[in-house]
């Protein structure tokens, strides 16, 4: 569907220079108050209510730090260039860090926030309802020597490095009443989503490692360590674990017990939230 | 009908459409309701919330599955992996029959999400009775399809929209989801009678209704779900159940959602028209 007027009303020229009016009259059927190019104006309005709506609701974080106009304009040419190409609304936002950073003059000058916010909000829903596998037990790994042992990861848990405090921010919007869930229907839109208000934050120094996972059907954000991160990217890339733990050591200053204490207290945690599993 | 081979010998009774604003009233509360429609979209998820929901629900509930995106009248055949979810989800639900719309609604792989009118041809009845069974034989449950309201209609067009649904149904040999606030709304948008839609209708396949609100334009109306049902849709329900008889009848109710009683309220007004005996509710 090709975009609508500024006006929100269907463009008037068709993709060839020929006028819109006339390509509609070719197939559909006026009426006797509206002509064809009204009525099929009614459909292309739909559609980009109905996917800018959805897009909204699945971005709200990304739609308060470029503010409404921005947002529109990016949501457009993101739907433009990159049309659904499933049959649920649910993997319509699937692309957009691609084409963030593809596209940056649709975000600049909040491009690195945006490209941050979009990872987490689209993480969000990777976590909402992806996979759960059986969580591993103790058992199933004794006697496994570390050089030799393999540990998946759920499916549902996404590990993010990122510049800036999302978390935090999606904490404050969240604080101003938005809903965390979304649902399909069959009904059409009679309007635009409603405004919301802006978010802004600095690029921290230190990179912040996130987890966004789920615990008891309710999607979490969990800040880790730097160690604790490269651990489970490592094992998440498919190391054995004596390998994954060599390289969670990397660039680190703590002394060779510090690091025995974290890596239990880590796994520990780990386990009791259900995140390892059987390699895939 | 009640119980027929298009909704696999039920006899089910008023319901509504289960929404996430009454989900914790739901749960909480366990009202009596007859039965609920699911969006299947909705729970075709591997994980999480959304199923953790419909598992309770359907520890309390008969609950029958509706969709929104199986497009019958795509010129492209079903995907197979849509239809495996959907499969996994009736397997889940153990809905009685299946529902979803005669549209089309994707082409090359770019879905809309819209419900798009058909052009009512002798090849598109072909097309789309291919579909339907294809999706039946593999879902292996009922289906019944869903007229849907429509704002435009096409030059090429070979017969009435009920004309059109009757040869599908036929061909396919499927159910009909009659939704008689569509009618009104297509019958206001294109001008012609409803009730002549309504009597065309071949009744002893009409599986199910619908009931909704819409919106009024200027020049047009919307289907918009966010309003009660208005009442010459009310008058258009007495005459389709006086045709097909006692039918499971469902409110849809989706935006501007009102609280679960104000919801089931509504619905219920529809047992003042059902025939014969009271309806379960």
């Amino acid at each position: 569907m090709r975009p609508l007027r500024s006006d929100e009303g269907m463009q008037r020229e068709w993709i060839d220079g020929s006028a819109t009016a006339e390509v509609a009259e070719q197939f559909i059927k006026p009426n006797d108050r509206l002509d064809s190019f009204q009525r099929l104006e009614i459909y292309n309005q739909q559609y980009w209510w109905r996917l800018l709506g959805n897009f909204a609701e699945d971005f709200r974080g990304l739609r308060a730090v470029l503010g409404d106009a921005q947002f529109d304009r990016l949501a457009v040419g993101y739907l433009h260039d990159y049309g659904s190409t499933s049959w649920t609304l649910r993997n319509l936002g699937s692309r957009l860090e691609r084409f963030v950073r593809e596209r940056p003059e649709f975000t600049a000058p909040h491009t690195s926030l945006a490209i941050d916010m979009v990872r987490v909000e689209w993480a969000r829903t990777i976590a909402f309802d992806e996979a759960e596998k059986l969580p591993l037990l103790p058992e199933e790994i004794r006697g496994i020597p570390p050089e030799l042992l393999r540990l998946g990861l759920q499916p549902y848990l996404v590990l993010l490095e990122l510049r800036h405090p999302v978390d935090k921010l999606l904490g404050k919007l969240k604080r101003q009443g938005e809903i965390e869930t979304a649902s399909l229907s069959n009904a059409v839109s009679s309007g635009r989503p409603r405004r919301r208000g802006r978010l802004a934050a600095r690029p921290q120094i230190q990179p912040i490692y996130l987890a966004v996972h789920r615990q008891n059907f309710s999607v979490y954000y969990k800040r880790l360590e730097a160690g604790a991160y490269r651990l489970l990217s490592a094992l998440h890339a498919g190391m054995p674990l004596e390998h994954a733990c060599v390289v969670a050591c990397e660039a680190t200053i703590d002394s060779p017990e510090v690091i025995a204490r974290k890596m239990k207290s880590w796994f520990a945690e780990w386990m009791s939230f259900g995140w390892l599993t059987k390699p895939a | 009908m009640p119980a027929s081979r298009f909704n696999a010998f039920t006899d089910y009774g008023i319901g509504i459409g289960l929404r996430i604003p009454h989900y914790q009233h739901i749960l909480e509360k366990k009202p009596v309701v007859d039965w609920f429609e699911i969006i299947s979209e909705n729970y075709m998820v591997e994980a999480g919330r959304p199923l953790q929901v419909l598992d309770q629900i359907l520890e309390q509930y008969r609950v029958v599955q509706h969709g929104v995106s199986l497009y019958f009248g795509n010129a492209d055949r079903p995907n197979r992996d849509h239809l495996r979810k959907l499969k996994r989800l009736v397997k889940r639900t153990g809905t009685p029959w299946l529902s979803d719309h005669l549209c089309w609604g994707s082409v090359d792989g770019r879905y809309t999400h819209d419900l798009l009118p058909m052009p009512y041809t002798w090849e598109a009845v072909e097309t789309t009775a291919a579909n339907i069974r294809e999706v039946r034989d593999f879902v292996e449950v009922p289906l019944a399809v869903e007229n849907v309201s429509s704002y435009a209609e096409f030059h090429m067009s070979e017969m009435s929209e009920w004309e059109f649904l009757n040869e599908v149904v036929e061909r396919a040999d499927c159910g009909i989801l009659l939704d008689v606030n569509n009618i009104y709304v297509s019958s206001k948008n294109h001008g012609f009678d409803p009730q002549t839609y309504i009597d065309a209708v071949p009744a002893e396949r009409v599986a199910q209704i619908h009931l909704a609100g819409h919106s009024k334009f200027e020049k047009y109306i919307l289907d918009t779900h966010d309003h009660p049902v208005l009442d010459p849709v009310w008058r258009l329900y007495a005459r389709a159940v006086g045709r097909v008889g006692r039918t499971a009848t469902l409110l849809e109710w989706d935006d501007r959602i009102p609280s679960f009683d104000d919801v089931h309220r509504e619905a219920l007004k529809a047992s003042r028209f059902l025939p014969h005996e009271a309806v379960a509710a």
